[in-house]
């Protein structure tokens, strides 16, 4: 009896913690399929008498949320993948390549980037962007999305070339391949299972990017869903039905993809802080 | 024969592209903070005028610039007095229990991977004074409804919580990395040295988890020291400007009322006070820690 009580004690916290964790996220469930805020303030806890799709609709046409969405989906996506590519072919480079001593120095450059506190340099970041010419367009937040990435990007793939065994490559050398050679046919293939962990970090970096999208973006079409959800609530602050509908758009690509890669964002956001 | 390997010329190429953005993007924005720190540019003419310290002497006597530097340091107390010793408490109950600990860990996590916008709205709508979950809640044990953001006294407290919500999860997960990697013949032994729970929990498990917690911290602080979004979101830095801290002070200036030079000058001020409290907190704790011999 004293023994079932002690194994039960663990549990009750840990279900409690758990309920606060999930509770606001069903929250938002429930109140996005809530007619309107009366029917929320009537009934803050529990499923709805009737299911509103229409907030779904109303926010995904009217609000605009399609277009931020699109836009957030490409933006992210497209820079992951540049910074792969960048970052995949610098850290065969310094792990693969004989340079001597500039492959330490060149890895350890870059490992830097990871202590720097990268929002106390946004002001020169707006003023490069502006140089550039890009400010207020996709660019603006693209380029400085993939040089973000760079050092984590790195450091997770330079670990990951650097154990590959010597011999795979000796044995390509000898069949006549070049070094683009070796890293595209040889490295790039081996590499692919922490070439996902790193896309989907990067990918997740993006996807929730605040601060430069908010402050370098000023047309309306171009913005992105988290400052589209932001300005949105600004201004329709009084229907709370339709903002939960759209937090669930924001929310439930990012639950879609951990629900079948958890192992792996778990392992690449925890290995990437540490290393920092 | 590995002469494909030395190409020096490939090697550039290879390294060339990231190495460019790594540089215009980390390494010149360093020098040219540092630089405009002590001009008074406004951020768009073709002139920029040299002006000395005086940037850093507006910053250290304005209040508001003090106040956002407490909130920071609210945000590093609040993470290390209240968030870690249940951080800890978390991560050994779900190191302990044998079922159900893939969910928890799950679960728990999965807050730290959502956009931070996106959760201020989520807890924005939680402390709606009149909808809201936590009044409604609150409500339930007769307590009067509390304008949480809108009212200085409640204001930043709330934005520590969601901060708190968000994120202890992911730590939680680190800590359970580093628990269940301590070998097993440990606590076998001292088990059958007929220690309890609680006293394998403090005597073996907390000591050999102590770097992890360090590390911890040291986040704990760098997050502290970058946090801008979340009070962005939820209270752009009201009531009154009570929940400014040093970021959006800087973004306040620099973008919204085009004293480039002197924010720049405050991106300086949060570099110095990070490594002032990185230094710190190494010297008089993490260092002690590390004497400890297991």
């Amino acid at each position: 009896m004293l023994r079932t009580l002690k194994k039960c004690i663990p549990h009750v916290i840990l279900l409690a913690y758990l309920l606060v964790i999930l509770f606001p996220f069903l929250f938002v469930l429930f109140s996005s399929v809530k007619k309107n805020n009366l029917e929320i303030a009537l009934n803050p806890f529990g499923i709805p008498k009737e299911f509103v799709f229409d907030n779904y609709i109303e926010a995904w046409v009217n609000a605009k949320i399609s277009t931020y969405f699109f836009n957030s989906m490409y933006i992210a996506i497209f820079a992951s993948v540049v910074t792969i590519l960048l970052g995949s072919m610098f850290a065969f480079a310094v792990t693969r390549m004989r340079q001597g001593k500039w492959n330490g120095i060149l890895f350890s450059l870059v490992l830097v980037g990871m202590l720097i506190p990268n929002n106390a340099l946004m002001l020169p970041i707006y003023t490069i962007v502006r140089k550039l010419g890009i400010l207020n367009t996709h660019w603006a937040l693209i380029i400085p999305y993939i040089a973000n990435a760079i050092p984590f990007t790195v450091i997770i793939l330079a670990a990951f070339m650097r154990i590959l065994p010597r011999e795979i490559e000796e044995a390509a050398v000898m069949d006549g391949l070049n070094a683009p050679g070796i890293f595209a046919k040889i490295i790039v293939p081996l590499t692919v299972p922490a070439m996902v962990t790193v896309f989907i970090v990067n990918f997740l970096g993006n996807w929730n990017e605040f601060l430069l999208a908010n402050y370098f973006l000023s047309n309306d079409e171009l913005r992105t869903l988290p400052v589209g959800m932001v300005q949105f609530r600004d201004q329709y602050q009084m229907n709370y039905a339709q903002m939960s509908a759209g937090i669930v758009y924001s929310v439930l690509p990012v639950v879609i993809i951990y629900a079948f890669l958890q192992e792996k964002i778990i392992e690449g956001l925890t290995a990437g802080s540490v290393k920092g | 024969m590995n002469k494909a390997l030395r190409n020096p010329l490939v090697f550039t190429l290879f390294v060339l592209p990231a190495l460019f953005l790594f540089m215009m993007f980390f390494i010149y924005p360093i020098f040219s903070s540092l630089y405009y720190s002590f001009t008074s540019w406004n951020g768009v003419s073709d002139t920029v005028k040299f002006s000395g310290l005086t940037n850093f002497k507006k910053a250290l006597g304005d209040e508001r610039f003090w106040i956002s530097a407490k909130n920071n340091g609210l945000f590093i107390c609040f993470s290390v007095f209240i968030q870690v010793p249940l951080i800890v408490l978390f991560s050994l109950l779900i190191a302990n229990v044998k079922k159900l600990k893939g969910l928890y860990k799950t679960a728990v996590f999965m807050p730290s991977i959502m956009s931070t916008a996106v959760i201020g709205i989520l807890w924005g709508f939680i402390y709606e004074p009149n909808i809201g979950l936590l009044n409604k809640l609150i409500g339930l044990v007769g307590i009067e409804p509390i304008y949480w953001l809108s009212d200085e006294r409640f204001a930043m407290i709330s934005i520590l919580i969601t901060n708190a919500w968000q994120w202890t999860g992911f730590y939680i997960v680190m800590v359970l990395a580093a628990i269940l990697s301590i070998p097993g013949e440990l606590n076998e032994a001292a088990m059958i040295d007929g220690a309890t729970g609680v006293q394998r929990a403090t005597r073996i498990t907390l000591p050999l988890i102590m770097p992890i917690i360090t590390v911890v911290i040291m986040l704990s602080i760098a997050g502290a020291m970058k946090a801008a979004d979340i009070v962005i979101v939820m209270t752009k830095g009201g009531p009154a400007g009570s929940t400014e801290v040093m970021a959006t002070y800087m973004i306040k200036y620099a973008i919204t009322n085009f004293k480039y030079g002197y924010g720049n000058a405050i991106a300086v001020l949060i570099f110095i006070f990070t490594l002032l409290v990185t230094a710190l907190y190494q010297l008089l704790i993490a260092r002690r820690n590390e004497r400890i011999e297991y």
